[in-house]
């Protein structure tokens, strides 16, 4: 790992378990998901990223200081969450430490949850949910599964540096995407992609309460879907809709 | 190649400021922070987004919590929109565990700028899911002839 930065243990941490990450990117499908998942599955804060290469912030929670990108866990399952956007410029670095961490705490697979924007998101009668691999075996298992895969493309965000170390370091990943609105926090998209993970993984949660909640959470995410918008700028998120040019 | 001018210099003049008045607007938004939310006014800033496509201008607005009969969509000028809705309840910071802050909010509130000609009173509006989606037909003032 690192020395700029480091991922600090709090509590036990399991080996062998599944990784899951929901950072901030399109409709913020991936945060809604992961903290629906902290909630449902009563997940403790197991670890958390120290780095001066983070924005100097730190998240404030019954009045005491947390880190703004955290690791909670139970006996089978990490679960990365960032509270505020990643900077593009760090972005290699906090997902190395990561995929490092992971990595020497045996996670048998990692798994981020995001978005995918759609152009006419309210018209969408339901959502999609598609998925992209880090080797063949993977990709084969979710479209055995039923998930469709993103066969090309590109892909831009914490979610496409994820899917790319862990293809190099053979560690099996997944990227499961649902259609989402691109700017707008989008907690139908969140219960849809965790559907998705319940049918790759069997992690089960009841996304009834999110989706009862969802126009509070549409409220309350407005800063943060804001300045992860600014953020998706910097990362040129929107090459995503570019038609790639494939020289073979 | 001929251009046909349907303007007057001054008419050019006024547009090219205006673009360069939006430009330092947009410029100046990114270097002043504010809050999304007005206390005195009682009204948090919804999110919003501007499409120019070759026909039109569609312009969403994300009103979650929204009574749809109180969305007011009022053109300022012919390139400002403002939006106004109320809320079905009333939100207080409380609300999101928020306490070093007093204040209740019951609308939300904005308005935004258009940035190419259209026609303001030919605008379509409908909302679905909690977003308010307005179209706005593009008014194309110069017509250059390909020869």
């Amino acid at each position: 790992m690192s020395e700029e930065v480091k991922i600090i243990e709090k509590k036990e941490v399991p080996s062998g378990a599944i990784m899951l990450f929901g950072f901030p990117d399109v409709g913020l499908v991936g945060v809604i998901a992961a903290s629906h998942l902290i909630e449902e599955l009563n997940l403790a804060e197991v670890a958390y990223m120290d780095s001066k290469l983070l924005q100097p912030l730190i998240v404030l929670h019954e009045g005491l200081p947390h880190s703004s990108i955290r690791i909670f866990g139970n006996h089978s399952i990490l679960l990365a969450v960032s509270e505020t956007p990643i900077s593009a410029d760090i972005i290699y670095q906090v997902m190395d430490a990561l995929i490092d961490w992971g990595k020497n705490k045996k996670a048998k697979m990692m798994i981020s949850l995001s978005g995918i924007p759609i152009e006419d998101r309210q018209d969408a009668k339901e959502l999609k949910v598609f998925a992209a691999a880090s080797n063949p075996e993977m990709l084969k298992k979710v479209q055995e599964k039923g998930i469709e895969a993103l066969m090309e493309g590109y892909m831009v965000g914490p979610q496409a540096i994820m899917l790319l170390r862990c293809a190099q370091i053979d560690l099996p990943a997944i990227t499961l995407l649902a259609q989402c609105f691109l700017n707008y926090p989008d907690p139908e998209a969140a219960a849809e992609v965790l559907k998705g993970l319940a049918t790759v993984t069997g992690i089960k949660v009841d996304t009834a309460k999110l989706l009862e909640k969802g126009e509070e959470i549409r409220l309350k995410a407005r800063d943060v879907m804001k300045r992860t918008q600014q953020e998706m700028s910097n990362m040129k998120k929107s090459q995503e809709y570019d038609i790639p040019v494939y020289i073979s | 190649m001929s251009i046909k001018r349907k303007r007057s210099i001054m008419d050019i003049l006024d547009n090219y400021f205006d673009e360069l008045e939006e430009q330092f607007e947009r410029w100046r938004e990114t270097l002043i922070e504010r809050p999304s939310w007005n206390q005195k006014a009682c009204t948090m800033e919804p999110l919003r987004n501007v499409r120019v496509t070759p026909t039109e201008v569609i312009v969403t607005v994300d009103l979650p919590l929204t009574k749809e009969n109180s969305i007011q969509v009022k053109p300022v000028d012919k390139s400002t929109i403002e939006i106004l809705a109320s809320m079905k309840r009333k939100i207080r910071f409380t609300d999101f565990g928020i306490t070093h802050h007093k204040g209740e909010f019951q609308k939300l509130h904005c308005h935004l700028r258009v940035p190419v000609p259209v026609y303001m009173e030919k605008m379509g509006i409908r909302f679905k899911k909690g977003i308010l989606e307005i179209r706005l037909p593009r008014k194309h003032e110069y017509e250059i002839p390909v020869e």
